[in-house]
C-alpha cells in the first residue's frame, strides 16, 4: 500500500460518501451512513488507522486529505441531517393536522340557581358598603313577624287569608302564634335584640305569603332586607346608599326615585323606582312610565328602635326590602316567574 | 278611589294637566294607578230627540226614524233596535264620526233607504257592556249638544291607591286638600246654608248614645216631605264616574255626599223608626237582624248597632236594615251622620264578610268633626233636589268630644332623621300647607303643631316629620353614605364555607335548583319513610294552599326526585343537580319547629353524554360518592369514612353513611327500586348531608407540608382477595404494615373475571414509599412490600398475583 493507493481510496471513500448522504432519505439512515464512514469502524478511520504505515512526509500528506474527506462528509451530514430534520417536523406537522372545527372536551361543570347569583351579587355590593349577612328561621313567631315591627293588630297581612300560619290561637294576634315569615325583616329584630348599635347587615332568604301561583307571584320567594343603625343616620344616607346600590346592580346611568309609601316598621316610608334600563326613562311597553318600582324602604320606626331596646333619641337607622325573583325578573325579561321554581335544567343552565 | 277631575275642580284650581297632576301626587304618595280620558271617539256624537219613528217599507226589522239635532234641518237615519219610540233623546253618531269599538260612520243605503248618521247603543259608545238597544238617555239632557258634554263625559278620572294612614283622602274634599298643599293652592269647602222649617228636630226625634267608647258622636237631621225619584243626570253621572251606581234621589244624595266629604251617611225611613228614636247600643247576643243585602244576620254584643224604641234597625257603619229603609213611597227622613270608632267597625265587618263604602271608611277613621257639615250638605241636596223641608237643628250628641292633637316638633330632630337643613319657617310654611296650625316656642328650635282631627294618623314627632319629608319633596333631599367608619363588610367563616361547598358542587358538574320549603305529606310514603320516623314528624300549615303543598319538609329529596321527573318528562334525561335548604320538624316543648340546613344531591342519566371522542357513561355510586369526596376535600375533613346503612329510601347494598369522626353528616346512596317506581324517575343517586355539621367539621387553619426532597420509589402490588373484602380493610393493612416510610396508597385496578378464581377479586395497588431525611434504597422498599404483603396474606388471606 503506498500513500498514492490511500489517497486514491480516500477520494474514491469521499466520492461513495457524499452519494450515499445525499441518498439517506431519513434520520436513521442518515445515522447509518454516519457510522458506516466516520463510525469507531468506518471506513475513513480504517484509512486513518493505516496512516502508520506510511512515512513521515506520506503520512503527513495522506493525514491532511483524510481530515478533509472526514470534514466534508461531516459537514455534509449536518447539514443533511438538518435537512431531513426539518423535513420531517414538516411531515409531522402535515399528518398532524386536525380539524380544530370539532367541539372541544367539556369539563363537568354546574350553575348556580339564577336566583343564588342574584342574591350573590346583591350581597356583595352591601359588603363592599360594610355590611355583614344576617340569617334566621323561616318559621317565625308573630312576635318577630310582625309585633316587634310595629304591625296593627288588624293588619290584613295577619291573618289566614294572606298568611300562612303553623299555630294561631285566635282571631286576635298573639306573641307565640307561629308564621312562616312574610318577609325577612324578623331576622333585623333578631340581630337588633342581640348586639348593639352600629348594625349593618342584610338578610337575604325565602320568604313565603299565601298568593296562589301566577305569573307573578309564588307562595315563596326570596327577599333581601337590609338594615343600618347607627347615630346620625339619615334619610339622606337612605337615598345616597339605594343610588350606590342601583348603580352598581343595573349600571351607572341609571336613576333612582323615591315615592311617599306607607309600611308599618319605617317613618318617613318610601317605594323607590329604578329608572327604565330600555327606555332611559322615556316611557316604553315594559315600564309604561320610564319607571321600574324595585324596593320599599325607610327610617326605622321609632317603635321598632324601642321594641328592641334602643334609644331612638340617640340612634336612627333605615331599612329596605326588596323580591329577589321581581328584580331578576327585570334584568332578564323573565316573564313568569314561576319559572325559578320548576328548575327546568334548559332555564338553569342559561345561566 | 276614582277621582274624577272636573268634580275635583268644584273645590281648587287645577291648572296642570292630568298627567302632571298624577305625576305630582306620586312623588308625594298617592300612587295613581290609573289615568282614564272619558269621551273618546265621542266627537261627532249628538244628543239627538227622536221625532219620528216608521216602519222601513221593505224590511221588517228597520226603522226609518227623523232625529233632529238642534239643527232647523233634521236627519233620516235607518235603526234596527226596538227600544225606541218618538219624545226619546238618543246618542246620533254622524257622519264623520270614529267610534270607540271602532266603527267608522259612513252614508249608507239600507234596502234602498239612506241613513246620514246611527243612533248608538251604550255598547258602541264604549260605555259598558249593554248592546241590547239603542242608550235611551236622560230627560233633561239638550238636543244638540256635544254627547260627551252633554254628559259630562269631557272629563279624565284619576284612579288612586290610598294607603291606610291617609284616610282623609277617600273624597273629593280630602284630596282637593291634598292637592292644594301639593300644588301650593287653597281649597274652598262649599257653603252650606240650609233652610229650616219651625218644627225642631229635637222635638220630633231622639237620639241616645247608649256605648258611647264606640260612638263618640252621633249627629241627624230629620227632612219632611220628600219626593223620592230619580236624582239629575249631574249626580248620577258623577256617582258613575266614581264608580257608584245611582239608585234614587235620596240614596243617592247620602252617597254623593260622602265620596265629596268622606264621611259616611245613611238615610232611615222616619215614619217606619218605632218611637222616633235613635238608640246606639251593642247588640244583644243572638239578636237578629236583615241588612239591606236581604241577609238575616246573626249580631253579638261585640257588634255596634242603631235601634230604635224596639229593635235594630242599622249594623253601626257597615249596612242599614230593610225594616226601615228608604222606598218610593217614603215621606219623611232621618239622616245619620255618625262617628264610630274605627276598631270596632273593622271587626264587625270582617266577623259577618261584609264590607261597604261607608265601614271601610270608618274602620280606617274619619273626622269626628264633620259630621254636621255632611248632615247639612246632605240636606240642603234633599231640599233642592227631592222636595224636602229641613227641621230645625241637628240633634248632635257628643258625649266624647274629640280635639285637635297638639303635636312638638323639633327642627333639629327633623334634620336629624331628614338629612336637611330646614329652618323653622321652611317647616312652619310646610305645616301651614297642610292645614295644620304651628305655633313656634322657640326661633330656632321647638314649635307645637296642631293636627286638625280629619288627620287621625298624626299621632307622634316622626308622623309630623313624615309630612315634611313628603311636602319638601323625597327627591329633594341631599343624598349621602352613613358617616360611621366603625363597620366592616363581610361574611362570617361559616358562611365563606358554605358558599365554598356551594362553589364546589357546581364545579364538579352539578347545577343549583330551589324548590319550595312546604311539600306533599304523602312524599314520605313514596319514599317509604316508616311510621314514627322523624321524617313524619311533619310541621302543618294551618291553612295551606292545597294538599300537596301542606306541610314544611322534612328532607329535600322529595322535591329533588321531582325535579328529575320534570325534566325527564321534558326530554332533559342527564339531571345532576343539588338544593340547600332548609328541613323543619315538630318538636315537643320548643317554641318554634326545629329547622336545619341541609345540602342534598341527585343524579341521574350520564355522566358524560355521548361525545365524538367517547361514549356516554351513566351516572353511578361512584360519581356521586366522587362528589361528596370533593366537598370532603373543600372542607378539609379529617377523619372521614363510611359505613353501610339502611334506610328505606336507598338500595340496601349501594348505601352509605357518611361519618367524620364518630359524627353522622349524612346518608348517599342509590334510590331503592321502588322509590324509583314511585317517582316514576329512572336509576338515580341521591345524598343529603347537614350543611351544619360539615361547616362544623371544616379545618379551616391548613398547615403546611413538606415536599419530600429525596426521590421516593414506587411499587406495584396485586393482589387476589376475597369477594367479600371490601378496599377499605385492604388499605388499613397496607398502611399499617407499611409503616412511615408508605407515602401514597392507591387503589389502580379492580378486576374479577377470566383469570379470577369464583367469588375472588383481583386489586392492584400503587404503593409509594420515601424518607424525609434519605434517598431510599431499593431494598428498603422491598422489605417494606415484603412486610405488607405478608400482612396481607396473614390478615386477609390474600395472595400475591405475578
Ligand atoms: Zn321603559
Amino acid at each position: 500500500m503506498n500513500n498514492v493507493s490511500s489517497q486514491a481510496d480516500l477520494q474514491r471513500i469521499l466520492k461513495e460518501g457524499e452519494t450515499a448522504v445525499l441518498q439517506a432519505s431519513n434520520l436513521k439512515e442518515l445515522d447509518d451512513v454516519r457510522v458506516e464512514y466516520l463510525g469507531k469502524k468506518g471506513k475513513v478511520t480504517a484509512v486513518l488507522k493505516t496512516l502508520g504505515q506510511l512515512s513521515g512526509e506520506e503520512r503527513k500528506e495522506t493525514g491532511k486529505v483524510a481530515n478533509e474527506v472526514r470534514q466534508k462528509l461531516e459537514s455534509d451530514i449536518a447539514s443533511k441531517h438538518e435537512e431531513l430534520t426539518r423535513a420531517e417536523v414538516a411531515e409531522r406537522l402535515a399528518t398532524e393536522t386536525i380539524d380544530i372545527t370539532l367541539p372541544g372536551r367539556e369539563p363537568v361543570y354546574g350553575h348556580r340557581h339564577l336566583i343564588s347569583q342574584a342574591i350573590k351579587q346583591i350581597t356583595d355590593i352591601f359588603i363592599g358598603l360594610g355590611y355583614k349577612v344576617a340569617e334566621g328561621p323561616e318559621i317565625e313567631l308573630d312576635y318577630y313577624n310582625f309585633k316587634a315591627l310595629n304591625t296593627p293588630a288588624d293588619h290584613p297581612a295577619r291573618t289566614l287569608q294572606d298568611t300562612f300560619y303553623i299555630k294561631k290561637h285566635s282571631v286576635q294576634p298573639a306573641d307565640d302564634d307561629i308564621v312562616l315569615r312574610t318577609h325577612t325583616s324578623p331576622v333585623q329584630i333578631r340581630v337588633m335584640k342581640s348586639q348593639q348599635p352600629p348594625v349593618y347587615i342584610i338578610a337575604p332568604g325565602r320568604a313565603f305569603r299565601r298568593d296562589v301561583a301566577d305569573p307573578s307571584h309564588t307562595p315563596m320567594f326570596h327577599q333581601i332586607e337590609g338594615l343600618a343603625v347607627d347615630k346620625h343616620i339619615t334619610f339622606g344616607d337612605l337615598k345616597g346608599t339605594l343610588e350606590e346600590f342601583t348603580r352598581q346592580m343595573f349600571g351607572k346611568d341609571r336613576k333612582i326615585r323615591l315615592r311617599p309609601h306607607f309600611f308599618p316598621f319605617t317613618e318617613p316610608s318610601a317605594e323607590v323606582d329604578v329608572s327604565c334600563g330600555i327606555c332611559s326613562g322615556m316611557g316604553c311597553r315594559l315600564c309604561g312610565s320610564g319607571w321600574l318600582e324595585v324596593l320599599g324602604a325607610g327610617m326605622v320606626d321609632p317603635n321598632v328602635l324601642i321594641e328592641v331596646g334602643y334609644n331612638p333619641e340617640e340612634v336612627s337607622g333605615f331599612a329596605f326590602g326588596m323580591g329577589v325573583e321581581r328584580i331578576v325578573s327585570l334584568m332578564y325579561g323573565i316573564p313568569d316567574i314561576r319559572m325559578f321554581y320548576e328548575n327546568d335544567m334548559r332555564f338553569v343552565k342559561q345561566f | 278611589m276614582l277621582v274624577p277631575i272636573n268634580w275635583l275642580k268644584d273645590y281648587i284650581d287645577v291648572d296642570v294637566s292630568p298627567d302632571e297632576l298624577a305625576e305630582l301626587l306620586n312623588l308625594t304618595g298617592t300612587a295613581v294607578e290609573s289615568i282614564k280620558t272619558l269621551g273618546e271617539g265621542l266627537d261627532n256624537v249628538r244628543v239627538g230627540l227622536l221625532l219620528d219613528v216608521k216602519p222601513h217599507p221593505d224590511a221588517d226589522k228597520l226603522s226609518v226614524t227623523t232625529v233632529s239635532i238642534g239643527q232647523p234641518e233634521t236627519l233620516q237615519i235607518v235603526c234596527g233596535a226596538k227600544n225606541i219610540k218618538p219624545g226619546d233623546k238618543v246618542p246620533v253618531a254622524l257622519i264623520g264620526a270614529h267610534l270607540p269599538n271602532g266603527l267608522v260612520i259612513k252614508p249608507a243605503k239600507l234596502r234602498g233607504v239612506t241613513s246620514y248618521g246611527m243612533l248608538a247603543s251604550r255598547a258602541e259608545l264604549g260605555m259598558g257592556a249593554d248592546h241590547s238597544g239603542i242608550y235611551i238617555l236622560p230627560e233633561d239632557v239638550e238636543a244638540g249638544k256635544p254627547l260627551a258634554e252633554a254628559l259630562g263625559l269631557d272629563d279624565t278620572v284619576l284612579e288612586l291607591e290610598i294607603t291606610p294612614n291617609r284616610p282623609d283622602c277617600l273624597s273629593m274634599i280630602g284630596m282637593a286638600r291634598e292637592v292644594g298643599a301639593i300644588t301650593q293652592r287653597t281649597m274652598h269647602k262649599p257653603e252650606v246654608t240650609v233652610t229650616e222649617s219651625t218644627e225642631k228636630a229635637s222635638d220630633v226625634a231622639g237620639v241616645e248614645i247608649l256605648d258611647p267608647d264606640l260612638c263618640p258622636r252621633y249627629s241627624a237631621r230629620i227632612i219632611r216631605n220628600v219626593k223620592v225619584g230619580p236624582s239629575p243626570t249631574w249626580m248620577q253621572e258623577r256617582l258613575q264616574k266614581a264608580g257608584m251606581r245611582p239608585i234614587n234621589n235620596i240614596v243617592d244624595i247620602t252617597n254623593y255626599v260622602m265620596l265629596e266629604t268622606g264621611q259616611p251617611l245613611h238615610a232611615f225611613d222616619f215614619n217606619t223608626l218605632h218611637g222616633h228614636k235613635i238608640i246606639v247600643r251593642r247588640a244583644k247576643n243572638s239578636e237578629h237582624m236583615q241588612t239591606l243585602d236581604g241577609v238575616v244576620r246573626e249580631l253579638d254584643d261585640t257588634m255596634l248597632v242603631i235601634a230604635d224604641a224596639d229593635r235594630p234597625v242599622a249594623l253601626a257603619g257597615v249596612m242599614g236594615g230593610e225594616n226601615t229603609e228608604v222606598s218610593d213611597g217614603t215621606k219623611d227622613i232621618l239622616l245619620e251622620s255618625a262617628y264610630f270608632e274605627p276598631t270596632s267597625i273593622m271587626r264587625t265587618s270582617r266577623s259577618l264578610g261584609l264590607l261597604s263604602e261607608s265601614s271601610s271608611r270608618f274602620e280606617k277613621g274619619i273626622d269626628p268633626n264633620g259630621t254636621v257639615y255632611a248632615a247639612d250638605r246632605a240636606a240642603r241636596f234633599m231640599e233642592e233636589l227631592a222636595d224636602g223641608i229641613v227641621n230645625k237643628g241637628v240633634v248632635d250628641v257628643y258625649p266624647r268630644v274629640i280635639l285637635p292633637k297638639r303635636l312638638p316638633l323639633r327642627t333639629d330632630r327633623v334634620n336629624a332623621i331628614l338629612g336637611t337643613k330646614l329652618g323653622v319657617d321652611e317647616i312652619s310654611r310646610i305645616c301651614r300647607r297642610l292645614e295644620f296650625t304651628p305655633e313656634v316656642i322657640d326661633r330656632t328650635t321647638e314649635m307645637w303643631v296642631s293636627v286638625p282631627t280629619f288627620r287621625p294618623d298624626l299621632e307622634r314627632e316622626i308622623d309630623l316629620i313624615e309630612e315634611v319629608a313628603r311636602i319638601y319633596g323625597y327627591n329633594n333631599i341631599r343624598s349621602s353614605l352613613p358617616e360611621s367608619g366603625d363597620k366592616q363588610g363581610g361574611l362570617s367563616l361559616r358562611q365563606k364555607i358554605a358558599e365554598s361547598i356551594k362553589l364546589r358542587l357546581v364545579a364538579a358538574g352539578l347545577s343549583e335548583v330551589i324548590t319550595y320549603s312546604f311539600t306533599d305529606p304523602h312524599d314520605v310514603d313514596k319514599l317509604q319513610v316508616p311510621e314514627g320516623d322523624p321524617m313524619r314528624w311533619f310541621v302543618r300549615l294551618m291553612n295551606p294552599l292545597s294538599e300537596e303543598v301542606s306541610v314544611m319538609r322534612t328532607t329535600l329529596i322529595g322535591n329533588l326526585l321531582k325535579v328529575l321527573k320534570y325534566n325527564v318528562n321534558r326530554e332533559q334525561y342527564d339531571v345532576q343537580i343539588y338544593e340547600v335548604g332548609h328541613i323543619f320538624w315538630h318538636e315537643q316543648g320548643k317554641e318554634l319547629p326545629d329547622e336545619e340546613t341541609m345540602v342534598s344531591i341527585a343524579m341521574t342519566g350520564a355522566r358524560i353524554p355521548d361525545e365524538w371522542y367517547e361514549k356516554a357513561r351513566s351516572v353511578d355510586f361512584f360519581d356521586l360518592k366522587g362528589v361528596i369526596e370533593a366537598v370532603l376535600d373543600e372542607v378539609d375533613a379529617e377523619g372521614w369514612s363510611v359505613r353501610q346503612f339502611t334506610h328505606p329510601v336507598l338500595h340496601p347494598g349501594r348505601s352509605a353513611e357518611l361519618l367524620i369522626g364518630d359524627e353522622s353528616i349524612g346518608f348517599f346512596g342509590e334510590i331503592h327500586p321502588e322509590v324509583q317506581a314511585a317517582y316514576d324517575v329512572p336509576r338515580a343517586y341521591v345524598a343529603e348531608l347537614n350543611l351544619n355539621k360539615l361547616i362544623d367539621k371544616a379545618n379551616t387553619v391548613k398547615g403546611f407540608t413538606e415536599i419530600p426532597k429525596y426521590p421516593g420509589i414506587s411499587l406495584d402490588l396485586a393482589i387476589l382477595v376475597d369477594g367479600s373484602i371490601s378496599n377499605d380493610r385492604v388499605l388499613d393493612v397496607i398502611k399499617s404494615a407499611g409503616g412511615s416510610l408508605l407515602k401514597q396508597v392507591r387503589l389502580f385496578d379492580l378486576y374479577t373475571g377470566k383469570g379470577v378464581p369464583e367469588g375472588k377479586k383481583s386489586m392492584a395497588y400503587s404503593m409509594l414509599f420515601s424518607a424525609p431525611d434519605r434517598t431510599l434504597t431499593d431494598q428498603e422498599a422491598l422489605d417494606a412490600q415484603e412486610r405488607i404483603i405478608r400482612k396481607l396474606e396473614k390478615e386477609l388471606g390474600a395472595q400475591v398475583r405475578a
